[in-house]
């Protein structure tokens, strides 16, 4: 349905071949191809990690890709900054929200471009006329454009963040997550097809397949950085896409080797925790067990770490750590509590390793008080100390003495693996304790986890790797939507199961009571 | 959750009205209400104590003691509102104030000539920390630090004790009075206030205080940081060579650590004024009066006879009382706001 007055471009609305994209060391896009015509919807699907933040990024201009190309009706497109992007007709609604919070609605909507009065100077009632005008087409007269950003909910400031998106589109529009924040989708679908009516392309990036399928046509699948396949929607069933997400991985070592596990007595009872963006959640972790969570990205999976570490207030519920009552108002106070509770935190630079200071240093500074006040802590105790708790995670101890700044980051993470378990506490909390680390480095966390619970020990474990946890874990609890989607039994977990719960498409009939 | 969902259902009906009143109190709170009444207040305790404070001569007098810290104030509040430090401020007027003792140029003439070379001196100290910190991404505190050193040393190498003449015309013009009644030092205040209600009223300003807020989310918008950033050092600067101008006609002689005792008290009088030390907020006529509330208190204290020792004693615990006073008010004013 081609409106006649738009000329049909005879090129595509934007090609982008063998996009690659390196931080440092990690590599984010490998080789990404997306093509999108004028007119359409066209979704970006992938798991976390996948490379689909990175994809947006470089279309927007913040970031500049290592090598290939794109193109935009046919012409060459390299943009150097959001603004550059601007005008060739690129504009994104981002899932971070790029509003800012202490300008008017009016400014945000129409910066960087002010209406201008009088000798340069911005005239606020015409950038209010301006914005009024812009919200009412858009159907969000109800906002005030006077009104600081600050003041509006998290679902407005998304509806602004799109409609500013939506007036700077001329030829592509990009929508990063777009329905975060939004309970329903009607207001959203209504403007999507007004610009597509404008041939204006839209790559629409959602975890909510159902969203997906309702809006687009087609859909471009990442895995890892590399684009595997653009499909018609239409000809893809749910299976297929989850197939392509998570991929044909080999599963020979994955498979469980068969351990039957004693379930032990409860140590930690968690009971309608709320908090954050967490509501009602409620688990039990065994003595001996290991217990995990999938989720997407920002489910809640933090919250329920945080709280449970003592980092943030737990608004209601109760956790119970062996049959007592647990609070935590700080890590240190969850590790003195009970058999304790030892955090390994998400971010390894910035929560985690000391980056001046030795391995050694790194790994026993909690249990530095043991050694007592008047005694001396040199390198030589530091060593002794840190010795055989890094022998448990196959630590070589030579790297002991080294700054830990100057270690690979598989051997950064073996020390705070090694700090959590020299702590002494029963209960680990471990937040993608593999992320970024290579296969050998994730064998010896994966023993040491075993290790830790046959000695009866108990982990808590997120992992943004399904493999990881289809592979580890003894019972998987999926999160969504800060609440307990589902749990599954060790027998029970599979990829394909696991992403379709973390995407809100669980079954009701394969809940398990726990 | 709860509370999210309220939120959410409340932002279906219409926004209040209430919203944008209490959003106005915000902005006049932000723009340095309490501390004008403060301000008020204080001179009403001056005159009672001194009935001359009202005569020409007196109100001359304190304002010539003002401008100087008032336009370092100044100065050092566009660089806070972008949510970064300038302590070079110490360093410029060191700088202006030796180079005006020891090349005096009088007459008119010379005073534009000396108020030129002071813009220039500031305005490339401005531009060395604005590339520093918005293009080499050095941290502001780190690199206005190196550049007050730098300038506290040149300063030195220019005039090694207290010493030289600056240009009569100038200390005599500059401190007079214009008819008789206004204080033309306070003609230079009331400029650059001025010249600051225009700029914040441009898209530099509004990029200024959005660069502050939230960086990311500025680039993101479409703003060049870099740029704003860079222009944010340059301004300041050139304040800091007014003010470094201003301070030599009141001394009328050079001393190479003229600058120093004003670096702290220009953070004093920012704060003072409500801004906050984290960006994003605050008014650069809030800092004017909050340096003039400092002044005000040294002469209260002296004419309550209470010796100059107790000075900073008193300047500190009214500074604590304004910020936690201010900060207080803000809230209820936020609250209003967001009903």
């Amino acid at each position: 349905m081609q409106n006649s007055n738009i000329q049909t471009a005879p090129a595509k609305a934007l090609v982008a071949e063998a996009i690659r994209k390196a931080y440092g060391a990690t590599v984010a896009l490998q080789h990404a191809d997306i093509t999108l015509e004028g007119g359409e919807v066209h979704a970006v699907l992938g798991e976390n990690g996948a490379g689909k933040s990175t994809l947006v990024r470089i279309l927007t201009g913040a970031v500049a890709p290592d090598a290939g190309s794109i193109h935009i009706h046919g012409k060459p497109y390299r943009p150097h900054s959001i603004e550059d992007a601007r005008t060739h007709g690129v504009a994104t609604a981002f899932q971070e929200l790029s509003l800012v919070p202490n300008l008017t609605v009016a400014q945000n909507l129409l910066l960087p471009h002010l209406s201008r009065g009088i000798a340069g100077m911005v005239s606020g009632r015409r950038n209010i006329e301006r914005a009024a005008q812009i919200l009412a087409e858009h159907k969000l007269g109800r906002l005030d454009p006077r009104v600081d950003v600050s003041t509006l909910p998290l679902a407005d400031r998304q509806r602004l963040e799109i409609v500013r998106a939506l007036k700077n589109a001329g030829s592509v529009l990009i929508l990063d997550e777009p329905t975060a924040s939004l309970a329903e989708t009607d207001w959203l679908f209504e403007q999507i097809e007004r610009v597509t009516a404008r041939n204006v392309a839209v790559l629409y990036i959602s975890h909510r397949l159902s969203e997906v399928r309702e809006i687009c046509r087609s859909a471009t699948v990442l895995r890892n950085g590399a684009t595997i396949a653009s499909v018609s929607l239409a000809e893809a069933t749910d299976g297929d896409i989850f197939e392509m997400m998570v991929g044909k991985k080999v599963r020979d070592e994955l498979s469980g080797e068969g351990r039957t596990r004693t379930s032990g007595d409860i140590r930690l009872k968690v009971s309608n925790l709320s908090g954050g963006t967490v509501e009602k959640v409620s688990f039990d972790l065994k003595a001996g067990e290991v217990l995990g969570i999938a989720a997407l990205e920002g489910q809640g999976q933090r919250d329920v770490f945080r709280m449970l570490a003592g980092l943030e207030h737990v608004q209601h519920g109760s956790i119970e750590l062996d049959g007592k009552p647990y609070t935590a108002h700080s890590p240190r106070a969850a590790l003195k509590a009970g058999s304790g509770v030892a955090y390994l935190p998400e971010e390894r630079k910035t929560e985690g390793i000391l980056a001046g200071m030795t391995a050694a240093s790194n790994v026993v500074l909690p249990i530095l008080g043991k050694v007592g006040f008047p005694a001396i802590v040199n390198d030589r105790v530091e060593f002794r100390m840190a010795k055989d708790a890094g022998e448990r995670v196959d630590m070589a101890p030579r790297y002991l003495g080294f700054a830990i700044g100057d270690l690979s980051g598989g051997n950064q993470q073996k020390a705070l693996i090694a700090r959590v378990l020299a702590t002494g506490a029963r209960t680990l909390l471990l937040f993608d304790p593999t992320r970024g680390v290579d296969v050998g480095t994730k064998a010896s966390i994966y023993a040491a986890i075993r290790a830790f619970t046959d000695e009866g020990g108990s982990v808590l474990f997120y992992s943004s790797e399904l493999p990881e946890l289809v592979q580890l874990v003894d019972r998987c609890m999926v999160l969504y939507g800060g609440q307990v989607a589902t749990t599954y039994a060790r027998g029970q977990i599979d990829e394909r199961r696991l992403v379709t719960a973390m995407t809100g498409h669980f079954d009701a009939r394969e809940r398990v009571a726990s | 959750m709860t509370d999210l969902t309220q939120t959410a259902t409340s932002s279906e009906v219409q926004a209040p009205q209430g919203r944008l009143a209490g959003q106005t109190f915000a902005r006049l709170l932000q723009g340095g209400l309490i501390i004008v009444i403060l301000y008020f207040a204080l001179y009403a305790l001056y005159f009672y104590q001194q009935p001359r404070a009202l005569s020409a001569g007196s109100i001359a007098a304190l304002m010539n003691n003002t401008v100087p810290l008032a336009l370092a104030a100044a100065g050092q509040t566009f660089v806070i509102i972008s949510r970064g430090f300038d302590l070079s401020v110490a360093g410029v007027i060191s700088v202006c104030n030796v180079v005006m003792a020891v090349y005096p140029l009088d007459g008119p003439g010379g005073a534009v000539m000396s108020i030129l070379m002071c813009v220039a001196i500031g305005g490339s100290v401005g531009a060395v920390n604005g590339f520093l910190v918005a293009y080499l991404r050095l941290q502001s505190i780190a690199a206005t630090l190196a550049t007050m050193i730098i300038c506290q040393g040149v300063a030195l190498v220019i005039l090694n004790a207290p010493g030289g003449r600056v240009a009569d015309w100038l200390s005599y013009e500059l401190t007079d009075r214009l008819f008789k009644t206004i204080p033309i030092s306070g003609l230079f205040v009331l400029a650059v206030v001025l010249a600051w209600l225009y700029l914040r009223r441009t898209s530099f300003g509004i990029s200024l205080y959005a660069i502050g807020a939230d960086e990311h989310a500025a680039s993101l918008s479409g703003i060049n940081v870099r740029k704003v950033r860079f222009f944010t050092f340059v301004s300041a600067g050139v304040l800091y060579g007014l003010a470094g101008f201003m301070l030599s006609a009141q001394t009328a002689t050079g001393n190479p650590t003229s600058g120093t005792p004003l670096l702290l008290l220009s953070f004093a009088a920012v704060a003072l004024g409500g801004t906050s030390l984290a960006g994003g907020k605050g008014s650069l006529f809030a800092s004017v009066m909050g340096a003039a509330t400092l002044m005000l208190l040294q002469k209260v204290l002296f004419s309550s006879g209470v010796s100059s020792f107790y000075t900073g004693v008193f300047q500190g615990c009214v500074l604590v009382i304004a910020v936690v006073f201010s900060g207080l008010i803000e809230k209820l004013g936020e609250r209003a706001a967001k009903l």
